[in-house]
């Protein structure tokens, strides 16, 4: 049997009503959803169809759901909030719509931050600037985010997923804030790293993204469903 | 190692927060230097007050009740026998009897002194001291030097003090340092009276030589070696036998109230008028310093309440990069870290400013006392005693200020849901 890198089973999300005495707004009913080692799978679906709260559940960040959420074989409802934040810093990479850089800090220190926490990354610094080399940004490591096009905001974002060498990757539609070319170059990352072997699982609405996966689903009324297969 | 990586996190958050954070260090600092300003100013006036009333916690003066059982029978004195059973109280070291002069004795001045024409009159009071009590400062022999030769005496630094800021002032005489006037003779007459208009038989001319300037001679008159007075008193047939006091040198500051109680079961009692009149002025002292410094730990606690409020409105704002933070792994705690930090940061800073705004603060008080205030008596150099034990307390509580300022926004930020920071 294939090692799971991820697994939902019958996930229930509610969400409080909007006005009193509404009924509470249902987001997921029973969502399944298997993600092999090594795979590279699409999410498709509309705004607010649920995407976000999906990685979020995966990577431990929302624990307000029914239903069990695996991750590599762990159940993430038995883990306490410090191995859930572990669990995060040494398997887990998030890749985020608006890049979610911290704008004090220059690209190499945004790419080190995993390294602040938890164990520390070994060889923070050597990996850092290597990470950064390969997303094309070795001479932009002293600047600030403020100074970088939404490309390289987004590829230093990339960088700072990849520092301590995650299993997992989430990506939250990684390109939509991207241009068309500049977008290409993202999706060709992602595209190496599978070849390498980390499991990538990116929820998307962009077509081009879906076209990169090996597999896609689609979230429709709460559940996923088989889409258009990938490459 | 974490310690250093959170740091290296929380000094980007503080450079990008410089002008908000800065008026929190402000108002941190603005308590701390009036902290550190009460306490430095309480402190020195605590020095000046010892300056004038020198009291040494392991010496008591011992002298007979001015109405005492004994005295009115006649037959209460400090004898030598006394003398030794004073000295051999539990846990006196050694027992300094002192002896006053009980003959009248005058000094007639005409001539110069220093340089300027003086005329002047005074009735003299003295003390006889062991010579060992006053030998760290003397700097001529203080012993009997036979009838012919002048007597050695040793005034009080303060009478010195009195005579620089005001008698001389006055006078338009120089002022004088103690070098310049030991080996100076002053000629004394004894057994004459200017008070009573009295001379008694067979008066003595003889004079006086500066020997020093103790703290520890008489303040009322002059200090002479005990043998000295005990001759003159006896060649004019005064009592030349027993003590007008005794001062008694303690082991230890903790065998002095043994030391009183076995002083009062003699019938004797402790002179402590100088001491009392120190500690009125010590308690004073402290008073107003604790009444200014709870002003300053007022102002310090607003500061702290600022702290919390700025902390509270960096945490609000910066909830996505916080959700961010969880998201790569920081534990709650990590979060709340990386907060603590900055506002030890913040505090650290606010300490060091309101130090430097306090020794500022000093520095111009006592420029403007020295410049502006008329030079009197016992004016200290400077009315401000700063030291170590000010930076660390003016250091740590501006640092626990800031933590405590910041603690309930740390709080907060650390049980921020990430998922709902992340989606904001």
């Amino acid at each position: 049997m294939t090692e799971l890198a991820a697994k939902l089973v019958a996930v229930e999300k509610r969400y409080p009503p909007r006005e009193p005495g509404a009924a509470p707004q249902r987001l997921f009913a029973g969502l399944d959803l298997d993600v092999a080692r090594g795979e590279f799978v699409a999410i498709e679906g509309k705004s607010g169809s649920g995407k976000s709260t999906l990685l979020h559940i995966l990577g431990g960040l929302d624990r307000q759901f029914a239903g069990e959420a695996y991750v590599f074989g762990q159940a993430l409802r038995g883990l306490t909030d410090n191995q859930l934040a572990t669990l995060r810093h040494q398997k887990l990479g998030f890749v985020f719509q608006s890049f979610n850089l911290l704008p004090g800090l220059s690209a190499l220190d945004n790419v080190l931050l995993p390294d602040a926490f938890g164990s520390g990354v070994p060889d923070a610094a050597r990996r850092a600037r290597e990470a950064l080399e390969r997303v094309g940004l070795a001479d932009k490591a002293k600047a600030r985010p403020a100074a970088l096009s939404g490309g390289e905001r987004q590829r230093v974002a990339i960088a700072r997923a990849l520092l301590s060498r995650p299993p997992l990757l989430l990506a939250d539609e990684p390109t939509g804030n991207l241009d068309a070319t500049t977008g290409e170059g993202v999706i060709a990352l992602f595209r190496e790293l599978h070849k390498e072997g980390m499991t990538l699982l990116i929820v998307t609405h962009e077509v081009r993204v879906s076209h990169a996966a090996e597999r896609v689903l689609v979230l429709r009324e709460g559940k996923l469903v088989p889409g258009e297969e990938g490459t | 190692m974490k310690g250093a990586r959170l740091l290296r996190l929380a000094r980007g958050n503080l450079l990008r927060e410089l002008g908000v954070l800065s008026v929190s260090a402000g108002g941190v600092g603005l308590g701390i230097g009036c902290l550190v300003f009460f306490l430095a100013l309480g402190a020195g006036l605590r020095l000046a007050v010892n300056d004038v009333f020198p009291a040494s916690t392991r010496e008591v003066e011992v002298v007979v009740p001015q109405v005492a059982f004994g005295s009115l029978l006649g037959d209460l004195k400090i004898d030598d026998a006394l003398l030794k059973r004073l000295a051999a109280i539990h846990g006196v070291e050694r027992a300094f009897p002192k002896m006053a002069l009980r003959v009248p004795a005058v000094t007639r001045y005409n001539g110069m002194f220093f340089g300027h024409e003086l005329h002047m009159g005074l009735e003299i009071i003295a003390t006889g001291l062991p010579p060992e009590l006053l030998a760290q400062d003397v700097r001529a022999p203080f012993e009997d030097q036979g009838e012919s030769k002048p007597i050695p005496a040793v005034a009080n630094r303060r009478l010195l003090e009195l005579y620089n800021k005001v008698f001389a002032p006055q006078r338009g005489l120089p002022r004088l340092t103690d070098s310049m006037l030991i080996g100076f003779q002053i000629p004394v007459e004894l057994g004459r009276s200017y008070i009573v208009g009295k001379t008694m038989d067979n008066p003595q001319q003889t004079a006086l030589q500066i020997a020093g300037f103790s703290d520890r001679a008489a303040l009322a008159g002059i200090s002479m070696p005990l043998a000295v007075v005990r001759r003159i008193n006896a060649r004019f047939g005064a009592d030349a036998e027993s003590y007008s006091s005794v001062l008694l040198r303690a082991r230890s500051s903790q065998a002095v109230p043994g030391i009183a109680e076995a002083v009062k079961r003699m019938g004797l009692e402790i002179d402590e008028s100088e001491r009392r009149s120190a500690l009125q002025i010590g308690q004073a002292v402290e008073l107003v310093t604790l009444a200014l410094s709870l002003l300053a730990a007022l102002i310090t606690a607003l500061a702290a309440i600022n702290t919390t409020q700025t902390f509270y409105a960096s945490v609000r704002e910066r909830r996505r990069e916080i959700g961010i933070l969880r998201a790569v792994g920081a534990t709650r705690g990590d979060v709340a870290a990386v907060i603590l930090l900055e506002a030890a940061a913040t505090g650290i800073a606010g300490g060091i400013f309101g130090i430097v705004l306090a020794r500022t603060a000093a520095a111009l008080l006592d420029w403007f006392a020295k410049t502006h205030l008329p030079d009197f008596p016992f004016k200290p150099q400077s009315f401000f005693h700063f030291g170590w034990g000010h930076v660390g307390l003016g250091v740590g509580v501006a640092l626990l200020a800031a933590l405590f300022g910041a603690f309930f926004p740390a709080r907060a930020a650390a049980r921020l849901d990430p998922a709902k920071a992340l989606s904001e």
